[in-house]
């Protein structure tokens, strides 16, 4: 056995004097997987979990699959309603926080209940924009009741019907992917001329928008949304998240929570991690807002590592990737054109495939590959490694 | 001990977290489908199915990597045949 270090020694004995009270808000996946970390790394401490949902956590990665009847419907929970007691975890479903005093240290939920905390962990994910409110034609794409909705839509549709979709994201590409999945005639809707218009060059744009006019989709770019009769609209025109009772409390929010690459944010022993996270890249050097989901489960681990005094720096090169109507899309690292100062393509429409590279000061820092695969773990490990664009550019 | 790990290429959406988290088990294919090394390794070819030899630390560590994956496209297996993951 190794002989331990003075700091782990401290960190055990801290560990052993006190029982403290781990709360964290949001029963997501970045939320949950703290918790069971948080469990694995102190044995002995209160544990809450606050989650807006009523169901044990779930994955909505699954929820398309879900959809399209390749998994029954039990099969999207990733945990037992058990686990949570199994694992000595204060599990509080359907309740929200309303209101944080950073000075006394505790939480104000929906139900009136306050909760003290020593440490505490926002990762509340986001909501999706709202369009159209109370229009039963009207979906959205994130919660485990949406996806029951969309399917009560779809079997109970007539014959003429179609699918309208807004938005040029990724929720918009597995809207449509839904439609072709039911033979159902698709129009898509976008307020740019291109899908994902912060990230992507024109030239990519316009690939992804004739490989959707090939299979048979009807894209209106520059267009207003609006609802038209015998149609399933689907939403996918980004989340947002409500900051306010967070903001009132003196945290620093700008696109998300504010925080460094220990993920505590400004106010002391307040933490964050997930979607709702602006964290401080150490690989690209800035701070970025990434909703992915290898993004918020290694968010949520990290976050309870230095929560319970394990300083640990989070570092992921973390990607996203969807099948759009078989056109393969992978985001890599940090992607928005106006944080990078050079843009590369490699590849061309005639070729099949089109790899984007972001660079920043010369060093690669992101990139989005259209039917490329095959580059991806090389940019990955490129930009892991702070290489630079010129490296990537010649291979 | 031997474990028999298998992913499903139809619920793989390429997501990569169990690469990030076991990068010796798992990598991409040019599909954007994780298949199963060996240790780094891919003795007798590419395949999405196949037993190897691991320690504690390394069961553990491909237990994370399934239970990473978002659409729980990875099952593990122990000699005796039993689903270790997803639990049944």
């Amino acid at each position: 056995m190794r002989l331990l270090r003075r700091h782990d020694m401290a960190w055990l004995l801290a560990m052993t004097i006190f029982t403290m009270h781990y709360v964290i808000i949001g029963g997501g996946i970045s939320g949950t997987t703290a918790a069971e970390e948080l469990r694995k790394l102190d044995s002995s401490s209160e544990i809450t979990l606050v989650c807006e949902e009523l169901h044990p956590i779930y994955s909505r990665v699954l929820l398309p699959h879900y959809i399209k009847s390749k998994i029954p419907r039990e099969r999207v929970f990733l945990k037992k309603e058990i686990w949570y007691s199994e694992q000595n975890i204060d599990w509080m479903p359907g309740v929200l926080a309303v209101h944080l005093d950073p000075k006394n240290k505790f939480v104000t939920l929906s139900n009136g209940r306050e909760i003290e905390y020593d440490k505490l962990l926002i990762a509340t994910g986001g909501e999706p924009r709202l369009l159209f409110e109370n229009q039963n034609n009207v979906s959205y794409l994130r919660s485990l009741s949406d996806a029951d909705h969309f399917l009560e839509l779809i079997n109970s549709r007539d014959a003429n019907c179609r699918g309208d979709v807004f938005g040029g994201g990724f929720i918009a590409c597995e809207y449509i992917n839904l439609f072709s999945h039911f033979n159902i005639p698709t129009r898509v809707s976008i307020r740019g001329e291109y899908f994902w218009s912060r990230s992507l060059e024109r030239k990519v744009g316009e690939f992804i928008n004739q490989h959707l006019e090939k299979k048979g989709v009807e894209l209106k770019t520059k267009s207003f949304f609006s609802i038209e009769p015998n149609s399933i609209v689907g939403v996918g025109t980004g989340i947002e998240s409500d900051f306010s009772w967070l903001k009132s409390a003196g945290l620093e929010v700008n696109t998300g929570i504010v925080a460094n690459e220990f993920l505590e944010t400004n106010i002391l022993d307040v933490y964050t991690a997930g979607d709702v996270c602006e964290f401080y890249d150490v690989i690209v050097g800035h701070h970025l807002n990434v909703g992915n989901w290898m993004n918020a489960i290694v968010q949520g681990r990290v976050a309870a590592q230095n929560m319970t005094g394990k300083k640990t720096v989070f570092e992921l090169v973390s990607s996203y990737a969807t099948n759009l109507l078989g056109l393969e899309i992978i985001f890599i690292g940090d992607v928005l054109k106006e944080s990078s100062d050079e843009v590369r393509l490699i590849g061309s429409v005639e070729d099949g495939g089109i790899t984007q590279l972001f660079g920043r000061k010369g060093q690669l820092v992101g990139a989005v590959l259209l039917n490329r695969n095959s580059n991806r773990q090389l940019i990955t490990d490129l930009i892991k490694n702070r290489q630079t664009i010129d490296k990537m550019a010649k291979t | 001990m031997k474990l028999r790990i298998k992913v499903d290429p139809d619920l793989c959406i390429g997501a990569a977290s169990c690469v990030t988290i076991s990068p010796e088990t798992f990598q991409l294919n040019d599909e954007n489908k994780a298949v199963v090394f060996d240790h780094s390794q891919e003795p007798n070819g590419r395949t999405y199915e196949r037993w190897i030899e691991v320690n504690d630390d390394e069961k553990e560590n491909i237990l994370l990597a399934a239970q990473s994956c978002p659409t729980l496209a990875i099952f593990i297996f122990d000699e005796e045949g039993k689903q270790l993951f997803p639990e049944i």
